[in-house]
């Protein structure tokens, strides 16, 4: 037995003349670092190529090198380009804030003690299970003018036949950000609660001995702790809603007339339907430009990993 | 601050790391972008072995195909058909992706002259003028739908797709509420309007028209325009008719109509929020063409509803029409095995097999013994549609397929522009005049590309 733990905790045997070769660690990241080439640097420098060449599949006698061409025409003369990034930036903030708000709140709620714990918690994180097509159709049929909410509302006197949410540009937002807020919340919650566990309770006992209430200690002590994980929730939360895509084009399709379409969407409707893919292409360097800007910016406001707690 | 690289490092090993990125970095985009374009000339093949077939309608007309191609491979043995259903509205994209990559495009696909001309513009497809001739095919098939894939390529003769059927536009209505109503048939534009007037109770959930407002809602727009104003063609020279005076008048009566006869909810239907509107509720009339009969049929029984084609002027006037795309088959010109591909298109438009599919999509077969059938006459609204087809007296206004940008001018640029029509943040001429420049334009690029 004592020979057995001896042969275990022998150190490993080092080559008989000399260190490792260098070129070694090199080899051992070569496949790691080969994938991200060909998964990551490629498709980014591709778009980075397309987005100087005018081409379109259906018409190859305009396809050619075009300089900066699209980014003039994106930032000149395409009115819908700053319409869609203003509604991406509205979208954001909406949505991320919201979601902050309900999940922290949930997040707080779920971490009390009480009778059917397990059960709320399974309850909270349950939408964050459904894909995002599948929550659009969920919340299609929610919506829908024949058997969805608002003709039950309108059995009951509340409202008209015939109408639905999403077919009203004064409604359509908030009717999306509903849907979208169903599915995200679960994700600040899950996080949030995460980061709530690791909180001390000495230090709760501690300020309640120097009289402190609730809001104080939620003030002073859970949310300085939560800093970090609320910044960095909330802007891999941006991102993702920045670039969503799969929730609104099967809930809205970027209509009615267009006042629900993303940048992304617009990227997609550019290239997909329209064919346009070296203008898609720009588009779409265009959004990751601002998305990094963004980025950077608000890690550096956050002071995100910074020791201040 | 102290330096970032170790300084130990020498610089001939930056160097080589550096190679190594660009060498790794161009190795993958070479091994990327190496595979061929969908256009490689492929090959006859020995008429046996495996072909793919991509189905245009996967869904709808996957059984009906799936029977077509059993009896196929028990009277060709040695051929096998690899049957793949693309959804409708992804088919286009399908293809362009397939052929962009350089890889896997069927032997044969369905496909409509919808987007006909793009995918000849990519070379993608073999022209099959020969084999239809020499077959003795051409003779069997309907002149007017060869002459609409001809006339959508525009590169003279040359045929680059097999018509399997075409589509007409019909208006359905419900007999039951009209009968119950005491209205008659909305044969004429003035019996139109009034029913949808009469049938709408919008406080009892009963609407007297649904029309289409999202996703494909332009072609139906012009299908009411011109069937209204009766204007016989798409062109008049270069410039389109689009915003002709009579055309706008026509597209307002249309969309008055909106959240006056039709549900609000309308304002986002594609086809199937439509048709499920239709037959989900209470509403008297549904334009759309014979390919959803089966679905109205389902609903409220063959008693329940009937078509009829578009409305005219007059009580027994002469009807105007736009084309509806022709459904057929095309060989594709990457397929290394044509020969047992083409058997298979010159067995899906046999007559026993034509007639079968169309019976089963409820539309018009491009084989001429088909039109013959039995069940044409058994089936009103595709024998009205026939019928309204083969009158002389009939007009036929050609949507302009040949250009590689209507895909792009009649949905991703205009929908919108329609919905805020509806909505009435715009004006019918303001909507036709954006709507007539941007056709313009893309024919006179067109006809510059000819020259």
């Amino acid at each position: 037995m004592a020979d057995a733990v001896k042969e275990r905790t022998r150190p490993p045997r080092r080559r008989r003349g000399g260190s490792t070769p260098r070129s070694l660690p090199y080899l051992l990241l070569a496949p790691a670092g080969l994938l991200m080439l060909g998964f990551i640097a490629y498709p980014m420098l591709s778009v980075l190529y397309y987005s100087l060449q005018d081409y379109n599949v259906t018409k190859p006698w305009r396809n050619g090198f075009a300089g900066l061409d699209n980014f003039r025409q994106i930032l000149t003369d395409d009115p819908f380009f700053w319409d869609t990034l203003a509604f991406s930036a509205r979208w954001v903030v909406v949505e991320v804030g919201l979601q902050l708000i309900f999940g922290l709140i949930l997040a707080l709620l779920i971490n009390q003690t009480f009778i059917g714990r397990g059960l709320a918690r399974a309850l909270v994180f349950s939408p964050w299970a459904v894909s995002g097509v599948l929550t659009s159709t969920i919340w299609l049929l929610i919506y829908n003018p024949s058997t969805g909410v608002s003709r039950y509302l309108a059995d009951a006197g509340i409202g008209e036949y015939g109408t639905s949410v999403l077919a009203d540009t004064g409604t359509v937002f908030w009717g999306a950000v509903l849907a979208e807020l169903w599915r995200g919340v679960p994700f600040f919650a899950i996080l949030i609660l995460a980061d709530l566990q690791s909180v001390s309770k000495d230090l709760y006992e501690a300020a309640s001995v120097d009289g402190a209430g609730r809001l104080r200690q939620f003030w002073h002590i859970t949310l300085p702790h939560l800093k970090d994980a609320i910044v960095l929730s909330t802007l891999l939360r941006a991102v993702w809603e920045f670039n969503n895509v799969d929730l609104l084009y099967t809930l809205t399709n970027g209509g009615p007339a267009g006042v629900t379409t993303t940048l992304p969407l617009y990227v997609a409707q550019t290239g997909i339907e329209g064919n346009e893919f070296g203008y898609a292409a720009a588009l779409t360097t265009v959004a990751f430009v601002i998305l990094l800007f963004c980025s950077i910016l608000y890690l550096r406001l956050s002071k995100f990993g910074g020791d201040d707690k | 601050m102290s330096s970032r690289i170790p300084r130990r490092t020498p610089r001939r090993t930056l160097a080589r790391g550096a190679a190594a990125v660009l060498t790794a970095l161009t190795l993958a985009a070479t091994a990327t972008a190496c595979g061929d374009d969908g256009t490689s000339s492929g090959g006859e093949g020995d008429g046996t072995g495996t072909i793919t077939f991509w189905d245009n309608n996967g869904g709808p007309r996957t059984d009906i195909w799936n029977e077509i191609i059993e009896a196929f491979e028990a009277e060709n043995p040695d051929i096998d058909v690899e049957y793949v259903g693309v959804p409708i509205s992804e088919v286009q994209s399908k293809y362009d992706a397939a052929i962009q990559g350089g890889e896997g495009l069927p032997d044969v696909g369905g496909l409509s002259t919808a987007y006909l001309s793009n995918l000849v513009a990519q070379g993608a497809l073999d022209p099959v003028t020969d084999r239809l001739a020499e077959s003795g095919l051409e003779e069997t098939l309907m002149p007017n739908m060869l002459e609409s894939i001809r006339t959508t390529v525009g590169e003279g003769d040359e045929v680059y797709q097999v018509p399997t059927s075409a589509n007409q536009g019909v208006l359905w209505y419900r007999t039951d509420l009209f009968d119950a109503a005491g209205l008659r048939p909305p044969a004429t534009w003035d019996a139109f309007f009034a029913a949808a007037d009469e049938l709408t109770d919008r406080g009892a959930n009963r609407f007297g028209f649904t029309l289409r407002g999202g996703e494909g809602s332009i072609a139906q727009a012009l299908d009411m325009m011109y069937a209204q104003s009766g204007i016989d063609s798409f062109w008049d020279g270069d410039t389109t008719t689009v915003n002709d005076p009579a055309n706008v008048e026509a597209l307002r009566n249309y969309v008055d109509l909106y959240n006056t006869v039709t549900p609000e909810a309308d304002l986002n239907n594609d086809f199937t929020n439509m048709v499920a509107t239709f037959t989900g509720g209470e509403v008297g009339m549904l334009q759309h063409n014979l390919g959803s009969y089966a679905d109205h049929v389902a609903a409220f029984g063959e008693d329940g509803v009937a078509g009829l084609p578009m409305p005219t002027s007059e009580e027994g006037g002469p009807h105007t029409f736009v084309s509806n795309p022709v459904d057929g088959l095309g060989l594709f010109r990457s397929s290394d095995n044509k020969e047992a591909a083409w058997r298979f298109i010159e067995f899906a438009v046999s007559h026993e097999m034509n007639s079968r599919w169309n019976e089963s999509a409820g539309q018009i077969p491009s084989n001429l013994q088909a039109l013959e059938d039995p069940w044409i006459a058994e089936a009103p609204p595709t024998r009205a549609a026939v019928e309204a087809l083969s009158d002389e007296n009939t007009t036929i206004v050609d949507l302009p397929y040949h250009l590689p940008d209507w895909n792009n001018i009649s949905k991703a640029d205009t929908e919108p522009n329609f919905q805020r029509l509806l909505l009435g943040e715009m004006s019918a001429q303001e909507f036709a005049d954006d709507l007539a420049e941007r056709l313009d334009e893309a024919q006179a690029e067109w006809q510059e590309q000819r020259r």
